[in-house]
């Protein structure tokens, strides 16, 4: 993450260019006027003029017509992205309201990211931000609530972007347990407890790998008297298909099979860096999905953590059956109020809903009204898709209490998953994310990077501060 | 079709005899009759049987014999309507289609529907007719005791005239829905677009004014995307257009100034191979549906007129048939449309936006409607988004999605909102021409229904606009509660009841 200074004045270093905001018709100083008039510059978002001057580059940043804190941070985070090079970048916030001031600097650190971690020579970029203030120590606390959502996300990226040879169960594991300074209790069952627990669908797609599955349960204990909000993470760090084994083509990508998981750990984070009043606990289902003698196949029967019986159809199916034993250890250990998984789950969400917004499913209005409403805060929009009566006849099984995805051409199924895991929710409300279409960005955008997206993280943040933080929801 | 009479209650001496009840509720009226001319064999047949009037429950009893050896009915059908407090007109509806398998053996059914208010018993009628759709007019061997035998149901109720005042617009939107499902059912050997158009044009008999343009006019005309799906196949284009003025002109008195109309259009591809871009064999036959947007909007129009909806209104179909030949357009034509935009022809497979484009401006320039809404089995990829319980609606415009979200919901043909906006155009862009036809698999139906909104005019002033995707919805692969296995003529009560609900009078 950019390393943030807020400052009343900017260095006068004409290595660090300086990025204005501008409003669109907004007037600017004599000189730059008529650079932006030359250059049509006239503050519609999207534009960006980058002028050479003798103290510095100037960027001009278009900032539109910005009506909410999102739109400040886009236009952060095109100041960001103007920055190219340059290892220092400035930008003015003067005149703006603090909260907007911050979102500026949490766009930008957003934007900037990357994961060079691999690369010996990085290509060089921003590392560091002054967000130049007329008064920082007002700025200071609105910035500290925005980073923690920030680190957040980032921390969410860096597990998803590590690749299924270093991100193994066992490491993602143990980079979860190092959330325990921040003052998250983490526990993480192995396959001995997770036996003893009876998670039948977790410990089957994990099974063919070389590393164990794990159940992962973070726990952050706020301070008001309430049950706990509780996210639940599909984490399969590689998705091989198993026996129902993938093309070749574009399987690579199949790393961030994790991404659900990632993000209700970067959601715990910022809690916890933001001391969030609100109990909240995350139940993360760790495994990889391998091909191996021992693997898991179709036509298996697994007894769940519920007790269900589950007839396997196609192993490529795993995330269900994981999220599934994980919702259920999460209602039965942890009583939630409730219960939101995100998980990168199906293909035909991404037919279905393309890249701009997540599927939107779930047993209860109320709860499904406010996860919409976090999400389009925050840009990470959500759609709501239907649970039909058929979807869930179409998982009726001859053998077990039910299948695991149905069979044919055309298959819904996004929503045959959803209904799947309807069955585990109990009578908790509850909501399930599919992020399959917007856990990766495939080009660039403004708040990030072509790559892992983070998506999940700061709506849950924003779910939490709206809705949670009082003993009473609702 | 069934014949469907509203009479007094009288117990029939023969045929089946239907005794609609609710949950824990008593036997009324004739129900109470035969029970009592049976000497309580009845309540105590349903007592035995446990039949409690639930949804869902019912009970058939054989040949009750009756005190003094009267002669009496060859069955008796109890079924349940549910909980008393949850006899919406839908769920009436539903239970009225579940009793046709029930007595389908039967000549002559008498329903005991004194218990209902007088539109329930038609809308248990209405249920009823719509399950006993049939479409049998190739089948030459079939035994005669395979077939369904019934001809006549008599719906016994305290208020025959009020029942059947209301069932008289039911009746007509029934004859709609079963005209839809025969065109699409006519298989695309018969069915071809020039057939399809004279089947529209024998609408006239109903009051529409009918208007059939061929490639000569069309051509004339500029439609040139509709013209390059159809120049493959040895079967001409038509567009149709049928115009019903039940507010400003046919309705009987003098003509009035005629109002801005209501739209519909639909997607009329008698046969869909694919062209170039061929579709797989498996399931190829499925594709004579392909027409079935139009088949809805010509069974609507029809619905309009037949009840003589006080309401002008426009249907617009675009029929053609797709096929791969020497002649036929390839991925990389560009062809331009009616509206002067061109576009790229990456996937010649996805020739209904194609069709959808030109009717849709030119029903725009031409009629300056209130609104638009065009009805197509678009996509494959509605299905992978909803299955086959809800139709992909798209729409520019709140107030016209909430309507059809609602009137869809009243008449079982239930629509799911999608999103759209400008990042999903983008999937659009062409390097050539003004937009490609594809955007990848990615929101494919939302990328369908940008194409589809590129040919909405919106520079004069606002025009409501909603994109039904029915791919999933236009054929069932089973029976379903008021519409049997096969085509289901979705559309046809949904735009009826829209209009009811907010555009007549």
């Amino acid at each position: 993450m950019l390393k943030v200074k807020l400052r009343r004045a900017p260095r006068l270093d004409p290595a660090v260019p300086r990025a204005i905001p501008v409003t669109e018709g907004a007037a600017l100083a004599p000189p730059l006027a008529a650079a932006a008039e030359a250059a049509r510059f006239t503050g519609r978002a999207g534009q960006v003029l980058d002028l050479p001057m003798p103290e510095g580059r100037v960027l001009l940043i278009g900032a539109g017509t910005p009506r909410r804190p999102l739109d400040w941070e886009m236009a952060g985070g095109a100041a960001a992205a103007a920055a190219g090079k340059a290892g220092r970048l400035a930008i003015e916030a003067r005149g703006l309201a603090p909260g907007d001031a911050a979102a500026q600097a949490a766009g930008a650190c957003l934007r900037a990211w990357r994961f060079t971690h691999y690369q010996e020579k990085p290509e060089p970029g921003p590392a560091a931000l002054d967000l130049i203030l007329d008064d920082p120590d007002a700025v200071a606390p609105h910035w500290d609530r925005a980073a923690a959502a920030v680190r957040g996300c980032l921390l969410a990226r860096d597990l998803t972007a590590e690749p299924g040879n270093r991100l193994t169960p066992k490491e993602f594991a143990a980079r979860l347990k190092d959330l325990s300074e921040h003052g998250i209790a983490v526990d993480v069952l192995g396959r001995k407890r997770l036996e003893e627990e009876g998670l039948g669908g977790l410990l089957a797609v994990g099974r063919a790998a070389a590393q164990g599955p794990r159940l992962a349960v973070l726990r952050w204990p706020g301070s008001i008297e309430a049950r706990p909000i509780a996210f639940i993470g599909k984490g399969i760090c590689f998705d091989t298909g198993g026996i129902s084994i993938k093309p070749a083509a574009g399987m690579e990508e199949m790393r961030s099979d994790m991404a659900g998981a990632a993000a209700c750990a970067g959601a715990m984070l910022a809690l916890a860096l933001r001391r969030s009043p609100a109990p909240a606990v995350a139940v993360l289902a760790l495994a990889e999905n391998a091909v191996g003698a021992d693997a898991y196949r179709p036509g298996d029967i697994l007894r769940m953590g519920s007790g269900r019986t589950v007839e396997v159809v196609d192993t490529d199916a795993e995330g269900r059956l994981a999220l599934a034993d994980a919702m259920h250890y999460a209602t039965r250990r942890l009583q939630p109020r409730a219960m939101l998984d995100l998980a990168t789950l199906t293909g035909a969400i991404v037919t279905a809903l393309g890249h701009h917004h997540a599927g939107l499913f779930g047993n209860d209005a109320a709860l499904l009204a406010e996860a919409g409403v976090a999400g389009e805060m925050v840009g990470e929009p959500l759609w709501p898709m239907p649970i039909g009566e058929r979807h869930r006849e179409d998982l009726r099984s001859d053998i077990a209490d039910l299948k695991q995805c149905a069979t044919g051409r055309f298959l819904p199924d996004a929503c045959h998953a959803a209904a799947f895991l309807r069955e585990f929710a109990g009578d908790r409300p509850w909501a399930h994310l599919d992020i399959a279409g917007v856990a990766r960005r495939a080009e660039a955008a403004a708040l990030g990077p072509k790559g892992p997206s983070g998506f999940g993280v700061r709506l849950l943040d924003k779910l939490v501060s709206l809705y949670f933080e009082e003993p009473e929801h609702h | 079709m069934l014949d469907i009479a509203f009479v007094k209650p009288a117990l029939p001496r023969h045929g089946a005899l239907v005794l609609p009840v609710a949950e824990d509720g008593r036997l009324e009226g004739l129900a109470q009759a035969i029970d009592t001319a049976s000497g309580g064999a009845i309540g105590r047949a349903l007592a035995a049987a446990s039949f409690k009037g639930r949804k869902g429950q019912n009970c058939t009893i054989w040949a009750p014999t009756l005190e003094g050896g009267a002669q009496g009915p060859s069955r008796i059908v109890a079924i349940g309507l549910g909980k008393p407090e949850e006899l919406t007109p839908e769920a009436v509806e539903a239970a009225g289609g579940a009793i046709l398998p029930l007595i389908n053996a039967e000549r002559e059914a008498v329903i005991a529907a004194e218990a209902l208010a007088p539109p329930l018993a038609a809308s248990l009628a209405m249920g009823l007719l719509l399950r006993s759709y049939r479409f049998d007019r190739y089948r030459t061997t079939e035994k005669e005791e395979d077939k369904p035998k019934l001809e006549r149901v008599a719906v016994a109720t305290d208020a025959a005239p009020a029942a059947k005042s209301a069932w008289a617009p039911m009746l007509a939107v029934a004859e709609g829905v079963f005209l839809a499902r025969d065109l699409v059912s006519e298989p695309p050997n018969v069915l071809n677009p020039a057939e399809m158009a004279e089947r529209c044009r024998s609408l006239e008999r109903l009051g529409l004014q009918v208007e059939v343009l061929g490639p000569k006019e069309m051509k004339k005309l500029g439609f040139g995307a509709l013209l390059g799906v159809s120049q493959g196949s040895a079967n001409e284009p038509r567009m149709v257009v049928m115009q019903w003025l039940g507010a400003s002109g046919n309705n009987g008195g003098k003509a009035k100034k005629p109002q801005k109309p209501v739209a519909f259009i639909g997607k009329g591809v008698t046969f869909d191979t694919g062209g170039i871009s061929i579709k797989p064999a498996a399931g190829m036959e499925e594709m004579k549906f392909d027409m079935a947007g139009a088949g809805a909007v010509i069974g609507a129009m029809a619905a309009l007129a037949g009840r003589k909806a006080k309401v002008d209104a426009v249907g617009l179909v675009g029929l053609v048939e797709n096929m791969p030949s020497g002649t036929a357009q390839r991925p990389g034509d560009v062809v331009k449309t009616y509206s002067g935009q061109t576009v790229e022809v990456i996937n010649t497979d996805a020739e209904g936006r194609l069709v959808l484009a030109d009717v849709l401006s030119y029903c725009q320039e031409r009629f300056q409607p209130r609104f638009m809404i065009d009805l197509a089995t678009l996509t494959g990829a509605i299905i992978i988004s909803l299955g086959h319980e809800h139709a992909g609606l798209f729409s520019n415009d709140d107030e016209l999605a909430q309507r059809i979200l609602a009137a869809g919901k009243a008449v079982a043909e239930p629509c799911w909102r999608m999103p759209m906006g400008e990042a999903y155009d983008k999937q659009i862009k062409s390097d050539i021409a003004d937009m490609k036809n594809v955007g990848g698999r990615p929101g494919g139906s939302i990328t369908a229904a940008q194409f589809l909104q590129r040919f909405v005019n919106t520079k004069q002033g606002p025009m409501p606009w909603a994109h039904l995707d029915i791919a999933g919805t236009a054929w069932a692969s089973k029976d379903l509660p008021v519409v049997p296995k096969g085509a289901t003529g979705f559309g046809v009560r949904l735009l009826d009841r829209l209009v009811a609900e907010h555009y007549e009078g």
